[in-house]
């Protein structure tokens, strides 16, 4: 048959004739059916996905590699030989000083080395997420079939050992066959996460009104950046460990940077979200002592930082910005003061 | 101290419970809301399995979690939902239906010959925000009716004198497949001399030919859908009606007492006494509507049928009130500002193929998207699956995996699997529509447990919920 290789022709699977059904015609084009033992249930998950690919990392310049490698160096040999003399010292002048010496240089050793681990642990985390949500974001733009099954794999090495686990599992296992892949990832961003983005808003409104009411109470205005700073980093690693990001002070310092990154940038979306809360603040500062005022600025900033962060560590694509947490923020700080007014 | 408080303090307490009492029952009444959605479709695309399969998992979308895409009812927010099409004096027979589907072995509701109404109120948590204030919760009622799809087919009709259905009726007539099937009928209608006086027995010999070639085309191997009047195509309806096929329209006066007078006379009594109540009374004010089409249906019979559905879809929507946006007529008339196609019985065709599904969907009802979209309406495309009777699988052909369905034949109830072919994404050539392309065959439903409804058993009635009446639970 002189059929074009345009389209796939229907095929009748025999489920009694399972061991003598032989292709008739070339697979592609025919019509055929199938013995019933011959065919297993479709997995949800598409096995034909491409593999993962692994972002290629920036390649710093040369010179400056090498400064930063003969830097380390000097440092390292410098404290070696520094830490080196230290025992010597310790263990001529009384082998129980050597020894409790010994002692502190290990404890220090060892949770120097904790530390090390969870930040890289934290780091390539934050980069796996990274390429899950790039990758989210292109099936959600995709009509087909068949795509979403690397994603779900690397969901499920995410979460892996977490308390989130089962319930991812439980949420995958209930895909539907008839899913397509942006159905795939809406479904997962909708069931999966639900709990964790209540708890990360949870979270982040709480760390809001309590830097808001901080600032508005504290009597020493030169405080009010460090405050701020200081609730916004403990809120960055709640939020991310949350998301099951093992937080460390690097994967904190790597947050700050990005959300700082983000809200100086900030898209239009974001634009609509400040001038709405603008204009909430004029009209709620307007009743409002000027302390009061920049309390709740800074809860307002910290709020937009919490929801910066929350989208930087949500391993798939947040739908829409949350309107209302901004307004809850600003109506909590708002009461809080109201209450504490006739205290002061 | 806030304004709560200072209201407290200048009219007393009670009075101040009383006052938000009696405000919040306010906004409940103002707030309860009415949701009238058209369920469109021509004779059996599936509109009463669609009903009871929609009310079905509405009625227990407060603690089935069978519609995961429908927001209000995901989030937990549904409080209850009750069936009212009781207060109807005509209800819909959805106990019947439902006791056919769920039985053992299950079977399909029988073609529908009555309307029927079902109105259904759903009661909701309002989400966090601001028209909290306005109560917790609140309900919204749905109205939908179902009604035999033939009579759809009549609707243009309103628009249309004797005069003008004959000519319609003629441009049709000179193609095939009618142009043959009819050859006969033809010339007989074209013997007759239709300034004499009316004589009865011819008259009712006529009628009773055309109704019988009526079924004809509809029937296989022809499929045709625009067929008109299409009560004719009922079996106990007695309308002695058919358009004067001629190749022109009889010249001169037209006397008292002849067959033309006669006729036409039918004519406008049918239009005006059968059509223009049921399109007053039931079509003219809806808000949303639902156009099921059933495109596997013109791939297995190919182009002829594919034209044919393809103008009597468009004809039949012309006749729905979309968007003539006046402020008056917004007030007093609703108007439908949200339309969505769904390609029914989606799942006779393996699921990678629902994309393309939509595309060929897109193809059919092009032209009254198009004229929805200038009026500034929503459309989209959709392909579902009322009751989901397949189950996806794969097999191993030649080394290659092939996914394919596995069911149980409709017709003869043995279990089948099969790859029914690809849904074409451009209208095929002529010699494309060949049976070994498409082989879309009718599968026997799957059980519909009576509790217990899981998303497995539809597909994307969610998503079409969400799209058709998401915004209402705002
Ligand atoms: N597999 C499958 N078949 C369906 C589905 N919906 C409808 N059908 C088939 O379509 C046939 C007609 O469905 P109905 O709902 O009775 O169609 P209708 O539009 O009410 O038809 P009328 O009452 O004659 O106007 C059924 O008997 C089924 O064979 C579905 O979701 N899946
Ligand atoms: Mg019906």
């Amino acid at each position: 048959m002189s059929e074009p290789d345009k389209f796939r022709k229907p095929v009748w699977l025999d489920p009694k004739q399972l061991d003598t059904s032989r292709p008739v015609m070339p697979p592609e084009s025919q019509a055929r059916e199938f013995p019933l033992q011959q065919v297993r249930e479709a997995l949800d998950d598409g096995e034909t996905a491409d593999a993962d690919h692994a972002p290629a990392r920036k390649r710093r310049g040369g010179w400056r590699r090498l400064f930063g490698i003969s830097l380390g160096a000097v440092l390292v040999s410098g404290v070696g030989i520094e830490l080196y003399r230290l025992l010597d010292w310790s263990f001529t002048t009384h082998p129980l000083l050597g020894g409790g010496v010994s002692l502190m240089l290990l404890l220090l050793a060892l949770s120097g080395g904790v530390q090390l681990w969870r930040s890289v642990k934290g780091l390539r985390q934050l980069s796996q997420i990274e390429r899950i949500e790039a990758d989210a974001r292109a099936l959600l733009q995709h009509q087909g079939q068949g795509g979403a099954g690397a994603l779900l794999r690397e969901l499920q090495r995410h979460y892996r050992d977490t308390p989130e686990q089962q319930r991812l599992d439980e949420t995958i296992r209930l895909l539907d066959s008839a899913y397509n892949d942006s159905e795939i990832v809406r479904y997962l961003s909708h069931h999966a996460l639900s709990d964790q983005d209540a708890r990360a808003r949870r979270c982040v409104q709480r760390y809001a009104v309590e830097s808001g009411v901080l600032v508005a109470l504290s009597p020493w205005a030169s405080f009010d950046m460090l405050l701020v700073g200081w609730r916004n980093l403990r809120m960055l690693r709640e939020v991310a460990s949350i998301y099951g990001v093992a937080p460390g002070a690097s994967v904190q310092w790597v947050l700050l940077k990005r959300v700082l990154h983000n809200l100086a940038f900030a898209g239009f979306s974001e634009m609509a979200i400040d001038a709405g809360s603008a204009a909430l603040g004029s009209s709620l500062t307007a009743t409002l002592s000027a302390r009061a005022g920049q309390g709740l600025g800074a809860g307002l900033f910290t709020a937009r930082t919490g929801l910066q962060a929350q989208r930087l560590c949500r391993p798939l694509p947040l739908e829409q910005v949350d309107q209302s947490l901004i307004k809850s923020v600003a109506k909590g700080i708002v009461e809080r003061l109201g209450q504490s007014k006739p205290a002061e | 101290m806030g304004i709560g408080g200072r209201l407290k303090s200048w009219i007393g307490d009670q009075r101040v419970e009383q006052l938000r009492d009696r405000l919040a029952e306010l906004a409940e009444q103002s707030t309860e809301h009415h949701l009238r959605l058209a369920v469109t479709g021509l004779s059996q695309s599936g509109k009463t399995v669609f009903i009871t399969s929609l009310v079905h998992h509405l009625l227990h979308a407060h603690r089935s979690g069978s519609l995961p895409f429908f927001d209000v009812a995901a989030g937990g927010r549904i409080i209850g939902s009750r069936d009212l099409s009781a207060q109807s004096s005509n209800p819909f027979p959805l106990q019947q239906a439902l006791t056919g589907l769920g039985q053992e072995p299950p079977h399909w509701p029988a073609s529908t010959r009555q309307l029927s109404e079902v109105r259904l109120a759903i009661r909701y948590r309002r989400p966090p925000g601001l028209r909290r204030v306005l109560g917790e919760s609140a309900t919204l009622y749905l109205d939908i009716i179902d009604y035999p799809g033939e009579w759809l087919l009549d609707l243009p009709m309103l628009e249309l004198g004797f005069e003008q259905w004959c000519e319609n009726q003629r441009r049709l007539f000179e193609r095939e497949p009618r142009l043959s099937v009819a050859s006969s009928w033809l010339a007989r209608v074209r013997e007759v001399d239709w300034h004499a006086s009316a004589d009865p027995a011819l008259l009712q010999e006529l009628s009773e030919s055309f109704a019988k070639l009526l079924q004809v085309l509809r029937s296989d191997p022809y499929a045709l859908s625009l067929l008109q009047p299409g009560r004719c195509l009922l079996p106990g309806e007695l309308v002695q009606l058919f358009p004067l096929v001629l190749p022109t329209w009889p010249a001169g006066e037209i006397p008292d007492g002849s067959f033309l007078a006669l006729l036409k006379a039918r004519y406008e009594r049918y239009r005006e006494q059968v059509v223009r109540p049921f399109y007053l009374q039931h079509f003219s004010r809806f808000d949303r509507q639902l156009v099921l089409v059933d495109c596997l249906k013109t791939l297995n019979r190919g182009e002829a049928c594919f034209t044919d559905m393809q103008r009597a879809l468009n004809g039949i929507l012309q006749s729905f009130n979309y968007g003539r946006n006046g402020f008056l007529r917004r007030l007093f008339k609703p108007r439908i500002d949200r339309v969505l196609f769904a390609s029914t019985k989606a799942d006779h065709v393996t699921a990678n193929q629902h994309h393309n599904l939509d595309r060929f969907l897109e193809l059919m009802i092009q032209d009254a998207q198009r004229d929805m979209g200038f009026e500034g309406i929503e459309t989209r495309c959709m392909a579902i699956a009322s009751l989901r009777s397949t189950q996806a699988a794969e097999a191993q052909v030649d080394g290659q995996t092939l996914s394919c369905l596995r069911g149980w034949r409709k017709d003869s109830d043995e279990e089948v699997a099969l790859f029914p072919g690809e849904v074409p994404t451009e209208l095929p050539s002529a010699d494309d529509w060949t049976q070994e392309r498409f082989r879309f065959i009718d599968f026997a439903p799957r059980r519909l447990p009576q509790h217990e409804l899981q998303p497995s058993h539809h597909i994307r009635l969610d998503q079409l919920l969400e799209y058709m009446t998401g915004d209402q639970f705002r």
